[in-house]
């Protein structure tokens, strides 16, 4: 009797493996999927949402720092290559991080990487090539989100820092 | 009973139990690549490609879009220093000194990672907040109730957990975070 159930067991065992590795690898996909989703209603894809200090009214993302201020940028560089310039902010912790649609940081600039200078990325994949001036960034996937922090000292800072991060761009060539 | 019911009987419940696994362990019920130092947890790998798959489908669950160490590290902790779990009913006492890095932060957070209503519109206490001794020592209070000095309200939630961001750490943090000297956090009593 019990010989009967000995390979649809194993059978059982092997789908289990499967799907456990399934949704772990799929889960990354689908949250960022969703990520990308909810910051694109505050803007068009391949330019900057300069959102508002988060509070428990304003959280777009999980686990936001309500010292930071956020810029976000959903790209897509299936037309081409996409420019980020970063505006530098004088005196404060900044940086731009990329993010590929499976989550992991493809690069990161910080005032301590540009000694205060602009950033300047080209984002792009596999075959494209980067203007004169930029850092190439190749990703392995179209899609992705370009995310600038700006460290605030005190929330009555805010009106001046965002002035100088919305001379940030992203934009698609 | 036919050898295709057999099949399909084990084959669905092997579907089913290791997708259930799955999210179970991305939920938080095992440890995967996880530093421990007291009561704060933090990880090697975050926003990497050396992530494995389950610490990079947890992070983008509770910590999506984080950086990677060299930029910032990511210490959180849901207990107290002497094990109990956080409770947002309860006040507590974050002390300690001189972090090794360029800028800190703890912020307070409720589930996945959410920040918490609560009337004084305070979720996080930055370096610059508190007031340090003569030796370095900082502290400030955690608690539902309005406290002297620097206060970070839980806003009365059942559990919450406290994120230490250190940012631009130095490479002996990096390295072995669990041997950085980090904040403990003591529970002073409960409503």
């Amino acid at each position: 009797m019990m010989r009967r159930w000995i390979f649809p067991i194993l059978a059982g065992g092997l789908v289990a493996f499967g799907a456990n590795q399934a949704t772990l690898l799929a889960t990354p996909y689908a949250l960022m999927y969703a990520a990308l989703n909810k910051v694109s209603e505050r803007s068009p894809v391949n330019r900057f949402a300069f959102a508002p200090m988060a509070t428990a009214d304003n959280q777009t993302i999980v686990r936001p720092s309500p010292d930071l201020a956020y810029s976000t940028c959903v790209f897509d560089v299936s037309q081409g290559p996409v420019l980020v310039d970063v505006q530098p902010v004088p005196d404060h912790y900044w940086s731009v991080s990329v993010f590929d649609a499976r989550t992991d940081v493809a690069a990161v600039r910080s005032d301590r990487d540009t000694n205060g200078k602009a950033a300047r990325l080209a984002l792009m994949k596999k075959g494209q090539k980067a203007p004169a001036g930029y850092t190439p960034v190749v990703l392995a996937y179209d899609r992705g989100l370009a995310l600038i922090r700006i460290l605030l000292a005190n929330p009555q800072e805010f009106p001046a820092m965002d002035a100088i991060r919305r001379k940030s761009t992203c934009k698609q060539i | 009973m036919k050898a295709w019911h057999r099949y399909s009987i084990c084959i669905a419940l092997g579907l089913v139990g290791g997708m259930a696994f799955a999210v179970q362990q991305v939920r938080g019920g095992l440890n995967d690549g996880r530093v421990s130092n007291g009561p704060w947890d933090t990880g090697k790998s975050f926003g990497t490609v050396d992530a494995s798959s389950l610490t990079r489908a947890k992070v983008a669950l509770s910590g999506l879009l984080a950086l990677p160490a060299k930029e910032a590290m990511y210490f959180t902790a849901t207990h107290d220093s002497a094990g109990g779990a956080l409770d947002g009913r309860c006040t507590y006492e974050v002390r300690g000194g001189k972090l090794d890095g360029r800028w800190w932060s703890v912020t307070l957070y409720e589930r996945e990672g959410w920040l918490v209503k609560n009337a004084a519109n305070r979720w996080s206490i930055p370096a610059g907040a508190v007031s340090t001794d003569v030796q370095g020592q900082w502290a400030f209070t955690v608690s539902p109730d309005v406290k002297a000095g620097s206060w970070l309200p839980t806003g009365s939630v059942e559990a919450f957990d406290l994120t230490l961001r250190l940012y631009h750490p130095s490479d002996d943090i990096i390295k072995s975070p669990e041997k950085a000297q980090l904040p403990v956090i003591y529970r002073k009593g409960c409503a």
